[in-house]
């Protein structure tokens, strides 16, 4: 008899201790759905209150957002938008740190001196980001598509599909924050280089040109070629083809994990950076003593150069796409 | 018979001694649970007093930290619990069934199962289907890989030791795809991927925690009614059938329970690292091997860590917001390497 009392005493205190559980989390629940839903009603007062101003709707990769006036005080959540904010001549209130020479890029950490960091592009601190008051959010989709709809409580937020399309941030931001004319002037600025650079290379390469490229990475267990992505875009569009015996062109990156695959590599050029680090360097040392990379014609032409991996991977953006094109300049020895 | 009689009334008296020492030591667990998610409300990149966060929380509040609290903090805290208690009991049932001290939710292909529903997710669909999905994609791979494994291991029933065997099979080739897609897939799907697999509650939100919360409302109390027959397993399948019990029937419904359990936690928090291994220990070491007693302790101590890893995880690194996962590992890492050492020289 002891026994089933005991056990029912039991059962009655768990029962007790899920039933405050749940009252605990239904109270809460109904609070944060009635906060968010006037939070809503106030952002609808808001926008009913300026649509006379210059309110503006901008359709971005998570939808619509309506933004009133000139935003001054954005927040950058990858680093393309953080170059092309700086670019803009903006200084945003807060930005996610690099991934290299934190918490910003050398080329533009004077800019951005006093910049708050609101923690990694993969994983912003949002609350780092709600105590900033921003008037824009500038995402992107692959980055932050889970928590877009926090980023828009906190503010308007609009988003650009990838990371790496400098031109496409630079429109997009441009709208949201009422510059449209300040980015085409950038951008028009870009597309008189780009032309200046096909005449410049026509005019010393003749016949040669265009030249076939390869974009190489090396890391401490494989190799990679950038295909499209950042660098590989800004180079078609210099009007270079891509490397001559890749199989698969449909990816933006084609990772080689078997020195066998070297000769997919191959280019008249090739373009390569790593990180300075001792593993790295070993397997460099390693891929570019086989046999097969002997074989390339970049190599045997000696057109195999080392760059700034910032400047043509991880910044993405408006400034670095032109040092990554002074690069180029210099490398073929142009004039600028 | 008289032997017989003996264990009874033997464990009886054990039962009264450990119910008695386990209602004070889950009292003082849900004290302990209660001031840790109120500290996990106060703590964040602007700390707010905990008497405010009771105050706010009980709708006394000026309404300043509104945001803050009830849509970031809140849901984080929350879905920290439910993920803690339901990896915490998923594991304790299962070390229960295996009779092995080193079963969790791994072994029967939950989380292997998950990690592939994810990542194929990742890498195949996002972008084009909302992320919300993700959860559904991970329970599915849960679910199909765990029936994979109970379908290989039935052979006139299923035996715990064939199924651990074919549970490590098969979760390893599981972890080969996810190996494959990691290395075929493109950079933005593979850094999603990684922090996927090391588990975070980054960016929870409210519905989240509705989506969760039925599954431990139901499934727990559920375990602790089935409870009773685990005791009497643990002494072996033959002792088990001799005394009456359906073996299959509740090894089945108790690894449904075990699955769905973890296969949920870990839809929504991702691969988070020892919590289902390391809880039922912990709670055993407090309240000896009563399945009963052990369960609500499970869940609780399960919940406790999986909160205090995410307040270290968004805390300890500002401005910096880390994966949950990291930490729940940290903890857990060096207790399962004790655990190792402990059970070699036993």
């Amino acid at each position: 008899m002891s026994k089933l009392s005991l056990r029912n005493k039991n059962v009655y205190m768990l029962f007790a201790l899920f039933l405050t559980f749940a009252l605990l989390l239904v109270g809460c629940g109904d609070k944060s759905s009635n906060s968010s839903s006037s939070q809503e009603n106030e952002n609808d007062k808001a926008e009913e209150s300026n649509t006379e101003s210059s309110s503006r709707e901008i359709t971005h990769a998570m939808g619509t957002t309506t933004i009133e006036g000139t935003p001054t005080k954005i927040v950058t959540l990858y680093q393309g938008a953080t170059d092309v904010a700086v670019a803009m001549g903006i200084k945003p209130v807060g930005a996610v740190e690099s991934w290299a020479e934190a918490p910003f890029y050398n080329y533009m950490k004077k800019d951005l001196d006093g910049v708050a960091v609101v923690g990694q592009e993969t994983q912003p601190n949002l609350e780092e980001i709600a105590k900033l008051k921003p008037d824009l959010i500038i995402a992107s989709k692959v980055r932050h598509e889970e928590i877009y709809d926090q980023l828009s409580q906190i503010a308007p937020t609009v988003a650009h599909e990838t990371v790496f399309d400098f031109k496409g941030t630079a429109e997009m931001m441009g709208q949201a924050m009422n510059q449209e004319d300040k980015v085409k002037e950038l951008l028009g600025k870009w597309d008189t280089r780009v032309a200046d650079f096909q005449t410049k290379i026509q005019e010393k390469l003749g016949d040669k040109w265009p030249f076939h490229v390869s974009v190489v990475n090396f890391r401490a267990d494989h190799a990679r070629i950038y295909v499209t992505g950042y660098a590989g875009s800004i180079l078609s569009e210099l009007g270079f083809q891509g490397p001559k015996n890749l199989t698969d062109d449909s990816l933006e990156i084609v990772k080689l994990t078997d020195k066998e695959s070297i000769t997919q590599m191959n280019a008249d050029v090739i373009y390569m950076f790593m990180e300075n680090d001792e593993a790295v360097k070993k397997n460099y040392e390693d891929w570019t003593n086989h046999p097969l990379w002997k074989e390339l014609d970049a190599v045997k032409a000696n057109q195999v150069y080392q760059v700034d991996e910032i400047n043509w991977n991880l910044a993405g953006g408006f400034i670095s796409a032109n040092l990554m094109l002074d690069d180029i300049y210099d490398k073929f020895e142009l004039e600028k | 018979m008289s032997n017989y009689m003996t264990v009874r009334t033997k464990s009886n008296r054990m039962s009264f001694q450990i119910a008695k020492k386990t209602s004070w030591i889950l009292l003082l667990l849900s004290l302990l649970l209660i001031i840790i998610t109120v500290l996990g409300l106060s703590a964040g990149s602007e700390f707010i007093h905990p008497f405010t966060v009771v105050k706010e929380l009980l709708g006394y509040g000026n309404g300043e930290y509104d945001f803050v609290l009830h849509t970031l903090r809140l849901p984080r805290v929350l879905m920290a619990l439910l993920v803690g208690a339901a990896l915490g009991v998923a594991g304790l049932i299962l070390q229960g069934i295996i009779r092995n001290p080193l079963a969790a939710p791994d072994i029967i292909g939950v989380t292997s199962g998950a990690s592939m529903g994810a990542i194929i997710f990742i890498v195949y669909f996002m972008g084009s289907v909302s992320i919300q999905f993700l959860p559904l994609a991970a329970i599915l791979g849960a679910a199909i890989v765990s029936f994979i494994i109970y379908l290989l291991s039935w052979r006139k029933g299923v035996t715990p030791i064939r199924m651990v065997l074919i549970g490590i099979g098969i979760s390893a080739l599981a972890k080969a795809v996810v190996t494959m897609l990691l290395v075929i897939s493109e950079v933005a799907a593979t850094t999603k991927a990684y922090l996927w697999l090391t588990g975070s509650l980054y960016g929870a939100n409210m519905q989240d925690v509705y989506l969760l919360l039925p599954w431990v409302v139901i499934l727990l109390p559920l375990t602790f009614i089935l409870a009773r027959t685990v005791n009497v397993k643990e002494l072996g399948d033959e002792i088990a059938i001799g005394l009456g019990v359906k073996v299959q029937v509740y090894r089945l419904l108790f690894l449904l329970i075990s699955v769905m359990l973890a296969g949920s936690a870990v839809a929504f928090a991702g691969g988070i690292a020892f919590v289902g291994l390391v809880a039922p220990h912990m709670s055993r070491m407090l309240v000896g091997r009563s399945f009963a007693g052990l369960i609500p302790v499970t869940a609780i101590i399960g919940g406790i860590i999986v909160i205090v890893a995410d307040i270290v995880a968004r805390t300890a690194f500002l401005p910096k917001d880390l994966p949950t996962g990291v930490f729940t590992a940290a903890i857990g890492a060096p207790f399962f390497i004790y655990l190792l050492f402990r059970t070699r020289n036993q």
